[in-house]
């Protein structure tokens, strides 16, 4: 009698994870097809660029494969998966970075000498906006931001990760986390009111 | 406001600050005004960045997207697996004059042994000798720590009793 075929799009995550960590190739394909947006959108967050982006989600996934007998469901799959492009991607822009030299702003920046001087921003320059609006300017000012700036907005806001995990995953101390975090958030502030200003403008 | 009041503002709105800290800040953000202001610009922001992410889909399809994945990884495992089988005559590559010594060393040691019957006669100097049955010659100097053996592929021709070759 022959084996029926396996549904692998009715199975769950955690019964796809099993048959790939026994080698089932197609299992991992499914996984991939489920999650190859999220984890190619965290890549593009990270390194604003479609072609990085698109290469380190792959990587991720490759990387994923080999080190799937270490997952043992601590977290969901995704999570797990978004740690391993996390990681690939910090190593991608410390290699950029170091590629590259620094520039004047970014160096003021790190040590905070231009969001201290800005006013505080009232009202909130997101109230009225649309969802698909809010998140387009958000995008837009993550954009402007340095990659130390964005990096830590990103682990903290979207990936909800404490101080002391951020600190951990950025290979720096808490206080260059708080730090960070702080200018960011006033940057963000700042440019999120210059987008509503500007629009406003006759 | 110095930069450790910032600091502390964000981590009480982080729930980072020990509860003690807290309880200073809250009272804080009450009496002065510029730190309840920095304070509502910090949690305006943060609440509009959670859950906010703009969604991105894969400009790639889902077939061309995995097919390189999948080549990667079998790449990668066939790779793993050339390693893994070279290692066996890798070792041999890599020590080979160490292994083609002793090899040496050890058909000499058997050699010497078998030939001199060196474990019984330890003090022996230059040793001839001539093996008619498999028609070789063996000479061996310990001056010059060599051995050398011939092996003929005619047979050894014969000598009457005073030294002339018979035929």
């Amino acid at each position: 009698m022959a084996a029926r075929k396996k549904d692998y799009t009715a199975m769950s995550d955690e019964m796809l994870v099993r048959s790939a960590q026994r080698g089932d190739m197609r299992a991992f394909e499914e996984l991939v097809a489920r999650h190859r947006d999220k984890v190619y959108a965290r890549a593009f967050s990270m390194m604003r660029n479609e072609d990085d982006a698109v290469d380190i989600s792959q990587e991720a996934w490759v990387k994923g494969w080999q080190r799937l007998k270490q997952f043992q469901g601590e977290s969901s799959f995704l999570t797990w998966m978004t740690r391993i492009v996390i990681n690939l991607c910090l190593d991608a822009l410390r290699k950029q970075k170091r590629q590259r030299a620094e520039s004047v702003e970014e160096m003021e920046e790190e040590s905070g000498g231009v969001e201290r001087q800005m006013p505080v921003v009232t009202p909130n320059p997101t109230a009225g906006l649309e969802r698909s609006e809010l998140r387009q300017r958000i995008d837009k000012a993550l954009n402007q931001l340095s990659y130390e700036h964005r990096t830590v907005l990103i682990l903290h806001e979207f990936e909800e990760l404490e101080y002391k995990e951020i600190a951990k995953r950025m290979q720096c101390s808490i206080g260059t986390v708080m730090s960070r975090l702080f200018y960011a958030r006033r940057k963000m502030a700042a440019l999120m009111a210059s987008y509503k200003k500007t629009e406003l403008a006759p | 406001m110095n930069t450790e009041i910032e600091l502390k503002l964000q981590s009480y709105l982080d729930g980072e600050l020990p509860a003690r800290e807290a309880k200073q800040v809250e009272g804080l953000t009450q009496a002065d005004p510029a730190a309840r202001a920095l304070f509502g610009e910090l949690q305006t922001t943060r609440a509009a960045l959670r859950g906010n992410e703009l969604e991105r889909t894969l400009p790639e399809s889902r077939e061309f997207y995995w097919s390189k994945i999948e080549r990667a990884i079998l790449a990668a495992e066939q790779a793993g697996e050339r390693r893994a089988s070279s290692f066996g005559l890798g070792w041999l590559v890599r020590y080979w004059p160490q292994f083609s010594g002793a090899a040496v060393a050890v058909v000499l040691l058997i050699a010497g042994a078998t030939q001199f019957n060196w474990f019984s006669s330890p003090g022996w100097d230059e040793i001839e000798n001539t093996l008619d049955d498999s028609g070789s010659f063996t000479f061996r100097s310990e001056q010059n720590r060599m051995t050398l053996v011939w092996v003929s592929s005619h047979p050894q021709a014969e000598q009457d009793e005073d030294g002339e070759l018979v035929n």
